[in-house]
């Protein structure tokens, strides 16, 4: 087991060094995503523009090898252009299937909320089955699968939000926030120095990665912080200013993204604060907050925040304290 | 709810239990009331705790915590019940015997009762109720709270606690309740904890005057049994000079023995007082006794029948048997007593000078007693015999020495008996001889005249002590004395027959002393000074019923002792804390040593939450603390989720950090410091 979390913990090495030669002064948001690929977990970045989204998804794309495809969502972009569509060809007089974009191992959406709502929900139907089905014929995409979308939360204007109901398909949401000042000034030289995302070498091969993704699912962790997991899942539940909070996916999701976390720290075994480092991404998009809590200014991160700091974290049984 | 939550609030609910148990302690002793309250409360948590490891016995856990309790106290309490340690039917009839008697036995008792488990049972039995019923309530803590609340108030209706142990116990009843309802809500802890500190001023503060208790209220006197009078057999026994009664050795020496005391008179009979209680492990001087006393102790050996065995005026405690004693005037009564008895009697004797009871007034606390109806020139013979001076002691011991010149002991056959008003007659004004009976009783009558309160009491001269210090007391010995209250004294026995016989000097300090007081007397013929009259008291000035003098000084001093108890109790607590989490090994030491650097922190102004991890807590902590914590994270982790354990290398180590920890807090102010030492938590 030792052996094969190093080797999962050496993939997140190689990714996070590659990520990192262009986004710089971002090593915790490069970690989640990065641990959101190692459990197979798509990825959705939200923040406003030039923050460097598109860029950590371009790189991600580009670091983990096999084949990848960039969807530029805009409103005129067609459900089949994602799956793809049975073209007849009158030479052979027959139907050939044509595949989508999201016929690739990575597969980066950006701008997915400026599609419309037809065309987010086709590739949201994608990125849950990891399947295609064109005149009633199915087409599996590849594997492993992965979708890193990007949103802009603040532009709305011609842009269709993405339904709540179904954020949850995404493992994790992160935001990249500002810079710190001296981030920004390396951000600028790398700039000039024109390390371009797309010239980024792929660092793993597609089996290395399926290998470092089998290892990490056999990460162990204890019952009790899987209670402990579900615990908050379920306080999101009944927390007076949640309107509808996390489902068992999310706790589910919490548990996987635990997993990739503990990988990257190079452990075997997941510990409570992986848990609580995932989730505030992993819970955060997941909770639709009253109206009520809305005009107060209240949002899901405070509800996670509230509860990270309520709920006590286990100590498997031990007692005398 | 959580089992660790769960624990929790039973051990709470048990602790409550057993405060309010203890509460027993004026009237049982506390070493007799802790083995087996504490038999029954560890019953009950082993119980608790089986039932948190095997759910499936959850529904039948009121029946085993029951019986597991019931079996406990028949270990503790009920031994001597068992078959080779195992419960027999007769354990069952004294547990039921625990349930219906042992109650109403004990209101029947002088207290401290004697600890035997017939008497005691019912205390731990309401314990044992008290905490089933809160353990079965705990998910509601405020309703799990009531039982013991309840016997709490039932243990105050038993003896009412004041002063500073009220404060204490109502800090530690408020600990306890605090404790449980902080698990329920946080802010009902301050308003317990408030409320209960309040109620234990209060009552330590207030005096309502005598408290309220069933022992006053409910009518628990053992009955007397019919038996014949000793005042009626002074004759006869004097026809048989010679026979035994009984022997004693003692340290001090004794001028009478007392069998009882009659102070019911209705012109025909004389009368015991029906109000014997059962003697508890021992009595202190009566509370009308307020000059110094001395204690005595002699050892009696009693053959024959009858329910009546020597005593002395204030015993204050009997081994060897369990006697009936009448609190008032000391006379001890077994009943049903058949054959020799051997027991060991302590008793108090006042120490007064020959001046201070000479000037004494008769006690104000005393009527002088029933006279059923006065013969005509009775009362004028009073009058005269005592020169009509107002009741004093001094008048007393004139109307003895009246009683002594003007009548003669009787001797031979036949002697007169009976001592109704007809015999008064004839021995007052016709005979004027008789034996110590009419005496005794016409001496009794006289003074109640006169308004000085008298009792007839009925017994044996002690003879001179044999070479060995053994003394035999005799048949000849039988006599009947007067006694009179005297204030601040008590009853001071007279002999009006033993001057008239010519007695031997006065032995014991009490008859010495009287005897002195009766040689200053003035010689009859002159006037009888009456002696000074006791300086007026002060009379205290109208004021509001409550003293908010005392209330503010007993308020005052319940916060010094909750200071002092902070004091020494807190940084105590916590070493003891410490020292029970060092002793944990494995997994276990490992968490102790991180809820160790947390409450350590925690109690230096660390803001820390139920979700904070070592690392949260490194993230708010500054330098080589945060450093020390990361470490301990690692540690824990491995420790915990790991799944490989911990041995005490890492135990070692995590606690290497605490120390760490401790010399980083070391270095802060002593202000900071000193503040940490008494944070509670």
């Amino acid at each position: 087991m030792t052996t094969h979390v190093t080797q999962a913990g050496e993939v997140y090495e190689r990714i996070a060094a590659n990520v990192q030669r262009v986004v710089r002064g971002k090593p915790e948001v490069v970690r989640l995503a990065v641990a959101a690929l190692l459990c197979e977990g798509h990825l959705l970045f939200e923040d406003v523009p030039g923050i460097g989204k598109t860029t950590l998804a371009r790189c991600l794309a580009r670091s983990i090898g096999g084949t990848w495809n960039r969807i530029q969502f805009t409103p005129d972009l067609l459900p089949g252009d994602i799956t793809g569509v049975q073209v007849y060809h009158q030479n052979d007089e027959k139907f050939v299937f044509h595949p989508g974009g999201v016929f690739a191992n990575v597969v980066l959406a950006d701008e997915i909320n400026r599609g419309t709502p037809k065309t987010q929900s086709a590739m949201l139907e994608v990125m849950s089955e990891r399947r295609v089905t064109v005149d009633a014929v199915r087409h599996e995409v590849p594997t492993p699968f992965l979708v890193i979308a990007t949103q802009n939360p603040i532009e709305m204007a011609g842009t269709y939000r993405l339904p709540e109901a179904q954020l949850d398909r995404f493992l994790m949401r992160l935001r990249m926030g500002y810079p710190d000042l001296d981030a920004e000034v390396m951000v600028i030289i790398s700039d000039r120095a024109g390390v371009d995302p797309d010239e980024l070498p792929p660092v793993v091969d597609i089996p290395t990665l399926q290998n470092a993704v089998a290892q990490v699912r056999g990460i162990r962790i204890d019952t009790a912080l899987v209670r402990y997991a579900a615990t908050l899942t379920s306080a999101t539940r009944q927390y007076s200013d949640v309107r509808y909070g996390a489902s068992p996916r999310g706790s589910i999701a919490l548990i996987r993204a635990a997993q990739g976390i503990a990988a990257t720290h190079g452990r075997e075994f997941v510990t409570a604060d992986d848990i609580k480092q995932v989730a505030h991404p992993v819970l955060d998009h997941r909770l639709i907050l009253t109206p009520d809590a809305e005009l107060r200014q209240r949002t899901a991160e405070d509800v996670v925040r509230d509860l990270l700091a309520k709920i006590p974290v286990p100590v498997a049984g031990a007692s005398g304290g | 709810m959580r089992g660790r939550v769960m624990r929790g609030r039973a051990l709470c609910v048990l602790a409550a239990g057993a405060v309010a148990g203890l509460l027993f302690a004026p009237v049982f002793g506390l070493w007799a009331l802790a083995p087996p309250i504490a038999a029954v409360l560890v019953a009950c948590y082993a119980v608790v705790e089986l039932c948190a490891r095997v759910p499936a016995l959850l529904p039948v856990r009121p029946v085993l915590a029951l019986v597991a309790g019931a079996v406990a106290l028949v270990e503790v309490s009920l031994f001597r019940t068992t078959f080779h340690g195992l419960p027999t039917a007769a354990s069952l009839r004294a547990l039921a015997a625990g349930v219906t008697d042992s109650w109403q036995l004990t209101l029947q008792s002088t207290w401290p009762v004697r600890p035997d488990a017939e008497l005691l049972l019912f205390v731990p039995l309401l314990v044992l109720l008290t905490a089933v019923l809160g353990v079965e309530l705990l998910r509601w803590p405020a309703v799990a709270v009531t039982p013991s609340l309840a016997l709490l108030a039932l243990s105050q209706a038993f003896v009412a606690v004041s002063g500073a142990v009220a404060v204490l116990v109502a800090f530690g009843y408020a600990l306890v309740a605090a404790c449980l309802l902080a698990s329920w809500a946080r802010s009902a802890v301050v308003p317990t904890v408030a409320l209960c500190l309040v109620a234990g001023v209060a009552v330590a503060a207030v005096d309502p005057g005598p408290a309220f208790s069933l022992r006053r209220t409910q009518a628990a006197h053992a009955p007397l049994p019919r038996t014949t009078s000793p005042l009626g057999e002074v004759a006869a026994r004097l026809s048989d000079p010679d026979a035994e009664v009984f022997s004693y050795t003692g340290d001090a020496p004794v001028d009478r023995w007392r069998l009882v005391v009659l102070d019911g008179f209705d012109g025909v009979t004389w009368t015991p007082a029906d109000r014997y209680r059962r003697l508890g492990v021992g009595i202190g001087p009566p509370a009308g006794v307020t000059v110094p006393t001395e204690s005595h102790s002699a050892r009696l050996t009693v053959p024959g029948d009858g329910p009546w065995v020597p005593s002395q005026a204030m015993p204050a405690s009997v081994d060897g048997i369990a006697p009936l004693v009448d609190e008032a005037t000391g006379a001890l009564l077994s009943p049903g007593r058949t054959g020799r008895v051997e027991y060991d009697l302590r008793w108090w004797e006042p120490r007064v000078d020959p001046d201070r009871l000479r000037d004494a007034g008769v006690s104000a606390e005393f009527a002088p007693g029933d006279l059923g109806i006065v013969p005509p020139r009775v009362a004028e013979l009073a009058r005269e015999a005592t020169g009509g001076a107002r009741p004093t002691f001094r008048s007393a011991l004139v109307l003895e020495q009246y009683l002594s010149r003007e009548y003669k002991v009787a001797t031979g056959e036949p002697l007169p008996t009976g001592s109704g008003w007809p015999q008064l007659r004839e021995f007052l004004f016709d005979a004027k001889r008789g034996t110590s009976e009419q005496f005794a009783a016409a001496y009794v009558v006289l003074a109640r005249i006169v308004g000085i309160p008298a009792r007839l009491a009925v017994g044996y001269r002690a003879p001179t002590p044999a070479p060995d210090g053994r003394v035999v007391v005799r048949n000849r010995d039988v006599l009947a004395w007067p006694e009179v209250a005297v204030a601040g004294v008590g009853w001071v026995p007279l002999d009006p027959a033993g001057g008239a016989g010519g007695a031997a000097a006065a032995r014991s300090g009490l008859a010495q002393v009287t005897a002195a007081a009766r040689a200053d007397l003035p010689p009859p013929q002159d006037e009888l000074p009456d002696p000074p009259l006791p300086a007026d008291e002060p009379v205290p000035t109208p004021g509001p019923d409550i003293d908010f003098r005392e209330l503010a000084a007993w308020a005052a001093l319940g916060l010094v002792a909750l200071l002092a108890l902070g004091l020494v109790a807190i940084p105590a607590a916590k070493v003891v804390r410490t020292w029970r989490r060092r002793r944990l090994t494995g997994p276990r030491g490992v968490v102790a040593a991180w809820w160790e650097v947390r409450d350590r922190l925690r109690a230096h102004g660390t803001r820390v939450t139920p979700g904070m991890t070592p690392r949260d807590l490194a993230a708010v902590s500054e330098g080589p603390v945060a450093d020390t914590l990361h470490r301990l994270a690692h540690r824990l982790d491995a420790a915990l989720w790991s799944g490989a354990g911990a041995d005490d290398g890492d135990v070692a180590a995590a606690w290497e950090a605490v120390r760490e920890v401790r010399l980083a807090l070391a270095r802060r102010p002593v202000g900071a410091r000193l503040k940490a030492v008494f944070a509670v938590r």
